[in-house]
């Protein structure tokens, strides 16, 4: 891609926070989003991420001022938007579907925010601005095709330089890789992040695709059931999720919950006794670990044994599910490491401090410093 | 495609050109021809000594006023017809109309009604409202044939055409009109040429309403004044077949230019990839 057009100052003098302010929204009996609070500070990459039906697109959705909440009050910057129409919140948004105008050829789209009247922007700026920008993305050959002349990838690019053409508070971004195939997907984006550090505007990503929220963004909200189950970086979420949720939810596969209870510092499961965390005897617990923080050890040494069901050579490594009493945990272990089907083997975790600890009760991580 | 299916095709499309086109090239060939040759044995279609006399003659009686007369009509009601609706269709859409199926069942009902039917009582309440025999008298009339029709072309149009065009014109800074007027309603444009043009047809053809809602030669429209060319005593076919060919220069005229419109699609390429 070639080099910016735009300077950092000019675009980061546009970029403004966002705030939602125990925002609502209920479709009829059905509540999408509830007490929504978050503040995204100007200039950060957060990615609302979650299964589908969890309300992030909604939450989207609102700040573009598409959908009005039910309750509270959003914010951006220092703008009561709430009941702002979307032309008058100075925002831009790339859809899933690209929502391109077929009418409108390439150049005409891109510069179609620019003619809304109510920018007034001189033709001969019009033209500089989509030229640059179609220079940025790689466009600038197809500015006089149409949208169903051009592939995905580049209709993609429209939709993105139709968002940059003017300098918006916040670009939305509503599952915008999702239509691409997965070559295209990882290139676009490592082009995504390469222009949020060149822009340094404030850009709310909505997405179900993990991977893709752990490669761009500053900060994750996981969603689930139109609340915000964690909220941190996503090095923090992965490391120390705040729930049993976010545990199961991040990663690929997610973290295996073994449920057990605790009796005298030691939690015992079905084929499991693991030092514990100081908590009353008798409290039920979750035993939280990652597929690379367990290594396979001789069946009577480590703190779980159980039968192998399957391996997956994945190249440098191999995924091995084991029957660890009712609970089919997940390892990855070393592809060359002589493991067989149906054979009995101990797993143990890297170090203590790879392990998690889940109240059962309230579904909520213990705090570290109990565990270690 | 090769020599073989070319054959192929062009034997198919002969005879459907000849019962398409034969008549109007007859009538094309009639008008042309002084009377004493109208009937001349054997039969010829080009014209051994053309003439416009017939077209004079339509002059003479003012037939062009009755052109106009048509054309304002039908033009009119089309214009009328298609606006109410298509915000009809958008609104039916886009708007959580209460009872909506019925309100779709009824303009679908209204369409069902034979308008002959009805025509005679309209024509005493035209009467009693003193419309009959004015010039609002027929736009009304087929504007409210037209308007369920343009009311099911737009609204299956407008439901095709992703919300999302829509929600990226209002978040690019265009307010709903003109997020409607900008985007949704050039996407619009095949349902809507297809039901003006189902409409103009509509106007433009029709006979029965004319002759009875309008009476005075003033007001006649284009078919009505050239019924008079039948006559009492035998038919001045040249002087009808310049009509026919009048009348029929506005449709092919109007296919021309929208043949496109008519035909092809729109929303391709506009989602997703």
């Amino acid at each position: 891609m070639p080099a910016s057009i735009l300077t950092r100052d000019e675009s980061q003098s546009s970029a403004r926070s966002v705030r939602f302010m125990d925002v609502v929204k209920r479709f009829g009996a059905v509540t999408a989003v509830e007490r929504f609070n978050l503040t995204i500070e100007p200039g950060q990459f957060v990615t609302l991420l979650g299964p589908s039906g969890c309300g992030k697109s909604t939450t989207l959705n609102m700040i573009a001022g598409l959908e009005l909440p039910t309750e509270g009050r959003i914010l951006i910057g220092d703008r009561d938007v709430t009941a702002i129409s979307p032309a008058d919140r100075d925002i831009a948004m790339v859809f899933q579907s690209y929502a391109l105008y077929p009418h409108l050829t390439i150049f005409e789209n891109i510069a179609f925010p620019l003619r809304a009247r109510r920018r007034r922007t001189e033709e001969a700026d019009v033209v500089k601005k989509v030229k640059d920008a179609a220079l940025m993305l790689g466009l600038d050959s197809l500015l006089h095709r149409f949208p169903r002349e051009v592939s995905g990838g580049q209709r993609q690019r429209v939709a993105l330089g139709r968002a940059m053409v003017r300098q918006p508070t916040v670009y939305l971004l509503d599952e915008p890789l999702s239509n691409l195939d997965q070559q295209l997907r990882v290139q676009m984006r490592s082009e995504l992040k390469d222009l949020h550090l060149r822009l340094g505007a404030t850009m709310l990503y909505v997405t179900h695709d993990q991977g893709e929220a752990m490669t761009l963004s500053d900060s994750i909200a996981v969603m689930s059931g139109g609340r915000i189950e964690q909220f941190g970086a996503p090095k923090d979420l992965y490391r120390n999720p705040a729930n049993l949720f976010v545990a199961r939810f991040l990663g690929e596969p997610g973290m295996t919950i073994i449920e057990g209870q605790v009796d005298n510092r030691t939690f015992r499961a079905p084929d499991v006794v693991h030092d514990a965390p100081s908590v009353i005897s008798g409290t039920r617990l979750a035993m939280g670990v990652r597929p690379e923080d367990l290594t396979p050890c001789q069946p009577d040494n480590g703190p779980m044994s159980g039968i192998v069901r399957t391996i997956e050579f994945l190249g440098s490594r191999s995924l091995i599910r084991v029957d660890v009493g009712p609970v089919l945990v997940t390892a990855f272990i070393a592809s060359e490491a002589e493991v067989r089907i149906g054979e009995r083997i101990g797993l143990k975790p890297t170090t203590p401090t790879s392990v998690c600890w889940f109240d059962l009760e309230t579904s909520q991580a213990l705090p570290r410093v109990a565990v270690c | 495609m090769n020599w073989r299916g070319r054959l192929q095709f062009a034997l198919l499309i002969i005879p459907a050109s000849v019962v398409v086109l034969g008549p109007i090239l007859w009538a094309l060939s009639t008008s042309l021809k002084p009377n004493d040759r109208i009937f001349a044995v054997p039969p010829r279609l080009i014209p051994d000594a053309p003439t416009l006399t017939h077209y004079a003659r339509l002059i003479a009686e003012g037939v062009h006023w009755s052109f106009f007369n048509s054309a304002l009509y039908a033009v009119t009601s089309v214009v009328a017809a298609v606006s109410i609706g298509a915000v009809a269709g958008y609104a039916l859409v886009r708007f959580p109309v209460r009872f909506k199926p019925l309100v779709l069942v009824l303009f679908m009902a209204a369409l069902a009604v034979p308008s002959y039917a009805l025509l005679l009582p309209t024509q005493i309440i035209f009467v009693q409202l003193g419309l009959f025999d004015t010039r609002l008298a027929l736009p009304i009339l087929y504007a409210t044939h037209i308007i369920p029709f343009a009311v099911w072309m737009t609204r299956a149009h407008f439901a095709s055409v992703p919300i999302e065009l829509e929600h990226a014109a209002l978040v690019d800074g265009y307010s709903r009109a003109e997020a409607v007027w900008k985007v949704i309603l050039p996407g619009a444009m095949p349902a809507i040429i297809a039901a003006s043009t189902f409409g103009f047809l509509y106007s433009w053809n029709d006979y029965i309403t004319a002759t009875t809602m309008v009476d005075s030669p003033a007001r006649r429209t284009l078919p009505v004044a050239l019924i008079f060319f039948q006559g009492f005593h035998g038919r001045d076919w040249g002087a009808l077949m310049a009509g026919v060919i009048i009348a029929t220069l506005p449709p092919v005229t109007l296919f021309l230019i929208f043949r496109r419109h008519l035909i092809g699609g729109f929303s391709e390429g506009s989602v997703k990839g």
